[in-house]
């Protein structure tokens, strides 16, 4: 395990989410599946689909259970919002500290805008736990048992999975704002290593949200879309 | 509208407000903003401080000579006015459009003031962003940072909301801006709009 780390050190988040800590000497990546409990297929695939962009076995993704899935994108939601945001939220206060004299208004500018941010995100966040994941395992529950509830199947036929995901915010298209503005726009002189430390930390989340997002759009959406097309033409009634 | 932009940069508080009531009996639209010290000056000044900055000797003077390197940098666009308060001379440091002295009686700096806005309405290029957008773009970027839906603009500047939808596509473009949000943070670092005016 220690060699994948120094192959590609990006890697540390997402063994962390899947609860492995550092100190595990010349344990290898089988060792510590078996003592972390953790699916080793599955933590190979997502590792090396995030080491490399153009690995992205979907097939084979495809083929892990709903269960195994929705759990690690939960972990990495967690990521976001109890390390991630608040990490980034630091360092534009410490920003705005050390800059409280130069900065004039556009730090606040940023501060609000990057606020705005972080309550879209929860809230694309809460959704997708409160009510895409649950309506996923019903679906899932429904298609292994070959027996769909009436109201399931009246539901699919009113909203589907493809509603959930054609339902996109600009939660992205913010993210990527914020770093034009900050690479663009804010008036100098900011603390600049400063600045660069804060754009380093925004690109890596933009990085992470779009392996997430590969995962929900080109894993998760097709499986349960499957399953829905499946219940439809087996249960109208 | 266009705002005026007036950045007024004194130690004096004293001699900032008599500029304000000065400028506020001139009927122009004014955004006036004030500076009491130098290190609150940088966070002020953007590429595009399309206006007046009117600042005094002995603030100068407490300025350091990284800032006013960077200041002379980031004036092109700006008309300089130069308060008369002490004999240290900073003509060299920067290229004052005009003087005002501490004597002057206030018809002779409205007067001054007034000649110099006269050429600053003559002067205004029409492409002066460094992001090359247009003045119809930065209309309707005015109006979709302070929140108008495409509909309300197109009716406010007799465009079809087609023409609203084209011009924000080459404003995402010009600016790498996709949303609203970024739209009018551009903007009110740019000062193209004032705080006030967001519904």
């Amino acid at each position: 395990m220690a060699e994948v780390i120094h192959l590609n050190y990006h890697l540390l988040p997402i063994i962390s989410r899947f609860g492995i800590h550092l100190g595990f000497g010349e344990k290898t990546i089988e060792q510590l599946c078996i003592e972390y409990d953790i699916d080793i297929h599955f933590l190979i695939v997502i590792l090396n689909s995030y080491h490399d962009k153009n690995y992205f076995p979907r097939k084979h993704l495809q083929g892990f259970p709903l269960k195994l899935i929705i759990e690690y994108l939960r972990k990495s939601h967690e990521y976001y919002l109890q390390i991630k945001i608040p990490r980034i939220d630091q360092l534009l206060q410490q920003l705005s500290a050390h800059n409280e004299e130069l900065s004039g208004d556009s730090l606040q500018l940023i501060d609000h805008f990057f606020r705005e941010y972080k309550y879209e995100l929860s809230e694309h966040i809460r959704r997708e736990e409160e009510k895409v994941y649950p309506y996923i395992f019903t679906v899932e529950e429904a298609y292994q048992s070959g027996k769909p509830s009436d109201a399931l199947v009246r539901r699919i036929r009113e909203y589907s999975i493809d509603d959930y995901e054609s339902e996109h915010d600009n939660v992205e298209d913010k993210l990527y704002d914020l770093q034009n503005i900050i690479i663009k726009y804010l008036p100098l002189p900011l603390d600049m290593n400063f600045c660069h430390t804060i754009l380093m930390e925004l690109f890596r989340l933009e990085s992470d949200l779009n392996d997430h997002a590969r995962i929900e759009d080109k894993v998760l959406v097709p499986k349960v879309r499957y399953m829905e097309k499946w219940i439809n033409e087996h249960f109208t009634r | 509208m266009e705002y005026i932009h007036v950045l007024i940069a004194d130690l004096s508080q004293l001699a900032r407000m008599g500029l304000i009531g000065l400028l506020n009996q001139m009927k122009y639209p004014f955004h006036i903003r004030e500076v009491s010290s130098p290190e609150k000056l940088t966070g002020l000044i953007t590429h595009d401080l399309n206006g007046l900055l009117i600042i005094s000797n002995s603030f100068i003077r407490k300025c350091t000579p990284g800032l006013i390197q960077n200041l002379q940098h980031r004036l092109n666009d700006t008309i300089l006015i130069l308060i008369r308060d002490s004999d240290h001379t900073p003509e060299n440091d920067f290229d004052f459009a005009e003087t005002i002295d501490l004597q002057d009686h206030d018809k002779t700096i409205i007067r001054k003031l007034e000649k110099q806005l006269s050429f600053l309405s003559r002067q205004k290029p029409l492409n002066d962003s460094p992001e090359g957008i247009s003045d119809r773009e930065k209309d309707v970027l005015r109006l979709v940072a302070i929140g108008l839906t495409n509909k309300e603009i197109a009716e406010k500047l007799f465009i079809s909301s087609h023409t609203v939808i084209t011009h924000r596509k080459n404003l995402t473009a010009k600016l790498g801006i996709k949303t609203i949000a970024g739209l009018t943070m551009y903007a009110l670092i740019n000062h193209l709009i004032i705080p006030e005016e967001i519904y």
